[in-house]
């Protein structure tokens, strides 16, 4: 007997068939950190001052250290703290964003490469350091990096900041390629075979055809990274960098270690740590609703 | 934290190999400095009043001011880089300090992979800070407890080992008298001469210093292992003796407030210049 396709039979055909658009897959994923963030209230910093300050005036009423020395003794560090340490934390950000960036990128399309080798390499290395715990890289890098090279007899150092600022690249290397390598399978195939057809050669495909379908959806996913990756920083203390986290133990040694301070001083970065990230994360949220796909 | 110290004992011990093979003096690190007009010293920036930041977030204390000294004496500039316990043997023998000043009890095995020279500056003891409500009246009465204390310190193995405590040891001190007040531990060890500022300081009303110190131990300053028995080395000793012969260690104890120790007091006499009045 004959068979109907799709009344009769299963729905097959050879021919190619554009399916209906899938708008849950194009939609930012609610699990990232910057959608969490973002949806905390606006007066969340001012609440956790509060808290932090009031919460040792409570817990340690019997103490002679009171909390409003502790207070005082965070005022008289504040600048410092800023100037050299939350400073520090947000040029590491910075510059291991970018060279993550430039990276990842050229990684990502490492592993859409039409080269076998190329491909299988770039799988290697974002899989190495996307799966690796960012503290081990740390780790190495620290180690595995000298302290100086000399050039032509004169001495170049090499500070610690900057092996922090090269660790941390890596891990976020990794995951900038596996968006890049995601946000190009995301375009659909219609679009390559298009181009084809008019004679584009693969490169102009991917150049002028592709990537900048691509730029626009990536960048959400880039700047939950980049609020990652500034968190992420205070674990450049247990290398010893000079960071707001380093410099808040030192503070604190210097004020004889009550341990009163405890509340005030990380109180204070992790407000700092808000205040830089809570715009990132609001603006993230702003792209992704311009950016997606209106049905 | 275990993979840094395998990582860094595997470092330590590709330098020893290397500088046992070099047995004549090449003189690396001084000449470096020489060259570069600048000494750098790793100091502590977290060990009041030894080393520590001012709320302009200068580097002052004892040993920053001991430190100056030897690169006046050098006639080079100083630069001083804040280390840590856990890092500071690292720093030395990688060659990111050329120096080190940095509280550092002199153990045999650190003998290994640093270049300790003599004589040593300065010396403390082991004690324990706990409540008075709870009683500790010797050692012993530490076994299977808890006992709070810094990460890096030698003394944590040994109360470990020899009064079958258990350590608990915190990045920072502060750390560790939040965990002691939290009653996370029955004591905090640490030494003698800090506790003992603190109980003065009258906000530990409730906290005593129930033991008698243990391990006095000298505290010594390190170059490159390489440098040990070399100019650089030999430079450190001479520093050394002068510091504790002409008294401006005991100087520099008054100056930054620290409880006059008897050690130096009888290093001075035993140094005594003979012909001196």
């Amino acid at each position: 007997m004959k068979t109907i396709p799709g009344v009769t039979a299963r729905a097959s055909t050879d021919l190619p068939v554009l399916k209906p658009f899938d708008v849950a897959a194009h939609s930012p994923d609610s699990m990232m950190m910057t959608r969490w963030v973002a949806g905390l209230p606006w007066w969340s910093p001012a609440a956790i001052l509060t808290i932090s300050l009031i919460w040792p005036a409570i817990a340690y009423a019997q103490s002679s250290y009171s909390i409003g020395q502790a207070t005082e003794a965070l005022w008289r560090w504040m600048p410092f703290l800023l100037r050299e340490g939350f400073l520090l934390n947000v040029l590491i950000s910075i510059f291991a964003m970018l060279i993550g960036t430039l990276a990842g990128a050229a990684l990502g399309l490492g592993q859409i490469s039409i080269n076998k080798w190329v491909r299988r390499f770039a799988w290697f290395a974002t899989q190495l350091f996307r799966n690796s715990p960012w503290l081990v890289i740390l780790f190495i890098v620290l180690l595995a990096l000298p302290f100086e090279v000399r050039i032509f007899g004169t001495i170049m150092t090499f500070p610690d900041w900057w092996k922090a600022v090269i660790g941390l690249s890596l891990p976020v290397m990794a995951n900038i390629s596996e968006i890049v390598r995601g946000a190009v399978a995301s375009v659909p195939t219609a679009q390559w075979e298009a181009s084809e057809s008019l004679a584009f050669s693969r490169r102009q495909t991917l150049w002028r055809i592709i990537l900048p379908q691509c730029f626009k959806r990536m960048i959400p996913p880039w700047m939950n990274w980049y609020a990652i990756l500034t968190m992420a920083t205070p674990l450049c203390s247990l290398l010893g960098v000079q960071e707001l986290i380093t410099l808040s133990r030192q503070a604190m040694e210097s004020e004889n270690n009550h341990p009163e301070l405890l509340m005030p001083f990380y109180g204070f970065a992790l407000l700092m740590f808000f205040i830089y990230c809570y715009p990132i994360a609001r603006a993230t949220i702003a792209l992704e609703r311009r950016f997606s796909v209106k049905l | 934290m275990r993979v840094f110290k395998t990582l860094a004992s595997a470092l330590a011990l590709a330098t020893i190999s290397t500088a046992t093979l070099a047995a004549s003096c090449t003189n690396d690190t001084w000449n470096k400095v020489m060259e570069r007009g600048k000494l750098v010293v790793g100091v502590k920036a977290d060990y009041k009043p030894w080393g520590y930041r001012n709320s302009d977030g200068e580097l002052v204390g004892m040993e920053i001011d001991m430190a100056k000294d030897v690169a006046k004496k050098m006639g080079v500039d100083v630069e001083l880089v804040p280390v840590q316990s856990s890092n500071r043997m690292q720093f030395l023998e990688g060659g990111k300090i050329d120096l080190m000043i940095a509280t550092m009890s002199d153990r045999a095995d650190r003998r290994e992979i640093v270049g300790i020279v003599g004589p040593n500056y300065y010396t403390s003891g082991t004690n324990v800070m706990s409540p008075k409500a709870v009683k500790i009246l010797k050692w012993e009465d530490l076994r299977d407890k808890p006992v709070c204390g810094k990460q890096g310190a030698f003394y944590n193995k040994i109360v470990e080992e020899r009064y079958g405590a258990k350590v608990i040891a915190f990045t920072g001190n502060a750390e560790a008298k939040q965990a002691l007040r939290d009653k996370k531990c029955m004591a905090w060890v640490y030494d003698d001469s800090s506790i003992g500022s603190d109980l003065s300081s009258g906000d530990w009303p409730e906290f005593e210093m129930p033991l008698n110190s243990e391990d006095d131990n000298p505290w010594a300053l390190a170059v490159p292992l390489a440098e040990k028995n070399c100019v650089f080395g030999r430079f450190m000793s001479g520093m050394q003796y002068h510091w504790l012969q002409s008294g401006e260690l005991i100087e520099l104890e008054k100056k930054h407030g620290i409880q006059p120790t008897v050690f130096l007091q009888v290093q001075q006499e035993r140094l005594k210049d003979w012909l001196a009045e």
